[in-house]
């Protein structure tokens, strides 16, 4: 397991980042969300049911990502993912206060929900087959799409396709993500065009001094880039994968899978603003439909 | 058998003086050798005999005073310098071989090196000086597994090999067992012998009455006297030298 | 150990970076330490200072600080160069401190008697280092030099960290984070494979250091 390097540079810009999604009005944020049940019933054995014996549920999550989850100032992790576990939870007969969350960095997600440490993985989590095999996913609850940023006056690179015809030409991403996967068979060099840092915020540096000429990942977070950019950076071509996000459980476990699908289905005003108070409050960020579920297995 | 030109003198000290911090080590050291000169510097420990021979060559920087060799005055540090030393033999109390080569190519990285002479030609002549000091059988050997005589010998031949016009000889006896000092002695008798200008510091007062062109006594960083031997043997002009000579004479 | 089979392709490119890293500094490194080391023990004060400054500045700063400031902060100045330069340069400037505290280390345990009879027959400065106080000085830093180096092949893993994708280090980062595996047969595998470099590393320095002893 490894520890996070955070540069000072890194909590600058996670910092302001947070501060634009909050937006001055606690309030709202407060007063919005869904109502907890109370007293749900569950069929006896279930996870559903012990979670609401319980009345509290761990929830592992990001604590670094910029509009999904992203740990603010004051210590609490706030972002997209947060409100979707918040949903499942109120239907579980859980509030807020109660819900235990805890960082999970991309490396260790199969292993706290094999090990029992949590009870789900909201985290950005990409759907993929080779996952399956250790974990089962309810959802998705959103489709991100990997895209290219670049500084504003390129116009050498216009998609992920640029990197093949321009071999001098460099990308960045996170080491160990899935977009540095996504990448790779659009490069000629993967030695020469691709770089790899612990940080998003360390890509975003490496663009703007030129070390770098682009930055790929999700286009919701790259689209927070730009709107912090004051037009120095531009997004190009279109969104050339399609990263379902799914909430990670314990492996088989089908009845949960299919209340998680159930909940998010039924309480859609919820999800709307759950995405519009975080991750929808990038400029240029569409306000997504519930994606169909996945069958649960 | 020394053959003298006229003219200016070989190596020449004037107004010298040098300072170990506080300690005045050299005093007004002034100092004329004539080429073909043997000049034996003696002394009792202290009196700045070695490093008076060490500033030659400038191993020991001067603070105040003016050493020319061959005319040349003496350089600071760099290019030059190197190429002045390349002039002055020295040889060491602690002979300072270079352990890690072979008797021959102890001999041999001077010329080679400095003088860009070639390998063949540096070693054919090295063989030559080692036959010469009598250590010829040796030459394959690293300096560990000679004879404290022998390995001076080496250094003999070491200084030779650049052809110097002047030896500098830094007590070379006083590291020896006393059995290996003649043969050391009598490769320098040679030495004096074929003309060789040389300035000597030893406390071997055998080799000063027989070698010497010229005694010089020094104490507490001054030169006290300057004679012939015979005279400074018999007939010492100072208390300090007379003191001293009888000292080392009695036992 | 399905993790390391599966994925072999990827721990062979990942061991061939690390190991072009790892080459790379070593050859810079030795070539800067000495030269540093040699400034240190130079007679001309102004080297000597320069000497002293570089070994204090980079003895005492943290690797990933030097690597930060190689990554981030030359391309401030203009300096554009790929990644891997910079991570390469970073480690040979922070080794080249430790490199040259071990030669100096060497030099000094030659006595200075060797270095009088070399330039008493006319080598200069250079020469006498190179022909006769190195050679001996190189005996007795073989030990801690080969620490030294040690050393720098397990930081190499921390260039992986500065932008160079595909080393070893970011090749487990990789297998477990995106594509799910395991993390302890995953970086079981790193670890195997960064032995790999320094198990044979150590036994070489092990037998120079028993030919140097026999020649001395």
């Amino acid at each position: 397991m490894r520890t996070r390097r955070t540069t000072l540079a890194a909590t600058v810009a996670i910092a302001s980042l947070a501060l634009a999604a909050c937006g001055g009005d606690e309030a709202d944020e407060t007063a919005a969300g869904p109502p907890v049940a109370e007293a749900p019933e569950f069929e006896p054995g279930t996870t559903m049911a012990e979670l609401a014996e319980a009345g509290t549920i761990t929830v592992g999550t990001k604590f670094d990502q910029p509009g999904f989850g992203l740990e603010n100032l004051e210590g609490e992790v706030e972002g997209f993912d947060v409100e979707v576990a918040k949903i499942i939870a109120a239907e579980l007969g859980i509030a807020p206060e109660d819900i235990d969350f805890v960082e999970t960095p991309s490396a260790v997600r199969e292993e706290v929900i094999e090990g029992g440490e949590v009870d789900m993985v909201v985290a950005t989590y990409t759907i993929n087959d080779e996952r399956r095999e250790r974990v089962s996913f309810a959802g998705p609850y959103y489709v991100a799409g990997q895209q290219i940023m670049v500084r504003s006056d390129n116009t050498t690179i216009t998609g992920p396709e640029s990197f093949m015809e321009n071999p001098d030409a460099t990308v960045c991403t996170v080491t160990g993500s899935t977009p540095s996967e996504n990448i790779r068979p659009y490069l000629a060099s993967e030695q020469e065009q691709l770089v790899l840092f612990d940080e998003y915020s360390q890509c975003v540096d490496a663009l703007s001094n030129g070390t770098v000429d682009a930055v790929t990942t999700d286009n919701v977070i790259l689209l927070g880039y730009v709107a912090e950019s004051d037009g120095a950076f531009k997004l190009v071509g279109e969104q050339f994968t399609e990263e379902p996000y799914g909430i990670g459980i314990e492996r088989g476990d089908v009845a949960f899978c299919e209340f998680i699908n159930e909940t998010l289905a039924e309480n859609e005003e919820a999800y709307v603003e759950a995405w519009e108070s975080t991750a929808g409050q990038v400029e240029g960020a569409e306000t997504p439909e519930l994606p169909e579920p996945a069958p649960c297995s | 058998m020394t053959s003298r030109s006229a003219g200016e003198p070989l190596v020449r000290l004037s107004g010298v003086n040098k300072w170990f911090g506080e300690l005045h080590v050299l005093q007004d050291i002034d100092l004329s050798i004539d080429r073909g000169e043997v000049v034996v510097v003696i002394g009792p420990s202290g009196s700045g005999k070695s490093t008076l021979c060490r500033t030659i060559n400038r191993l020991e920087p001067i603070q105040q005073g003016e050493i020319a060799i061959d005319g040349e005055r003496l350089p600071e540090e760099g290019k030059q310098l190197a190429r002045l030393r390349a002039d002055v033999g020295m040889v060491f109390q602690s002979f300072n071989l270079f352990a890690h080569k072979t008797v021959l190519e102890n001999v041999t990285l001077g010329p080679v090196k400095v003088r860009r002479q070639s390998k063949g030609e540096a070693e054919r002549r090295a063989r030559e000086l080692l036959d010469r000091v009598g250590v010829g059988a040796q030459a394959e050997k690293v300096p560990a597994q000679l004879s404290g005589g022998q390995q001076q010998r080496v250094a003999i031949a070491r200084a030779l090999a650049m052809d110097p016009k002047v030896m500098l000889f830094d007590e070379p006896t006083s590291a020896l067992d006393p059995e290996m000092i003649n043969e050391v002695l009598d490769v320098m008798t040679t030495l004096a012998r074929d003309g060789m200008t040389m300035v000597v510091v030893t406390h071997e007062m055998g080799f000063a009455r027989r070698a010497a062109n010229r005694v010089v006594f020094m104490d507490a960083g001054r030169i006290v006297e300057s004679a012939d031997p015979e005279t400074f043997f018999t007939r010492p002009a100072s208390d300090r030298a007379k003191d001293f000579l009888s000292k080392i004479l009695t036992h | 150990m399905d993790a390391v089979t599966e994925n072999l392709d990827d721990y062979v490119s990942g061991f061939l970076t690390s190991l072009s890293i790892i080459l790379w500094s070593l050859v810079g490194s030795l070539v800067l330490g000495m030269l540093i080391a040699a400034c240190r023990v130079s007679p001309v004060p102004p080297l000597q200072r320069f000497g002293a400054f570089w070994v204090t500045t980079f003895r005492n700063t943290p690797l990933s600080v030097v690597l930060f400031f190689c990554a981030f902060g030359l391309p401030e100045l203009g300096v554009i160069r790929s990644f891997f330069f910079f991570g390469v340069l970073g480690l040979v400037l922070y080794t080249s401190a430790f490199v040259c505290e071990a030669v100096r280390s060497g030099i000094n345990s030659v006595s200075a008697g060797q270095a009088e009879a070399a330039r008493s027959i006319g080598l200069n400065f250079t020469q006498s280092l190179r022909f006769v106080v190195l050679p001996q000085a190189l005996r007795t830093v073989v030990p801690p030099l080969g620490s030294v180096i040690i050393a720098m092949f397990k930081n190499s893993a921390v260039v992986g960290a500065f932008g160079v994708g595909g080393d070893l280090w970011s090749t487990g980062l990789t297998l477990t984070s995106a594509r799910g595996y395991e993390t302890l047969p995953v970086f079981i595998g790193v670890a195997l494979g960064f032995l790999l470099i320094t198990l044979p590393a150590g036994a070489l320095l092990h037998v120079i250091e028993r030919k140097v002893a026999i020649a001395r």
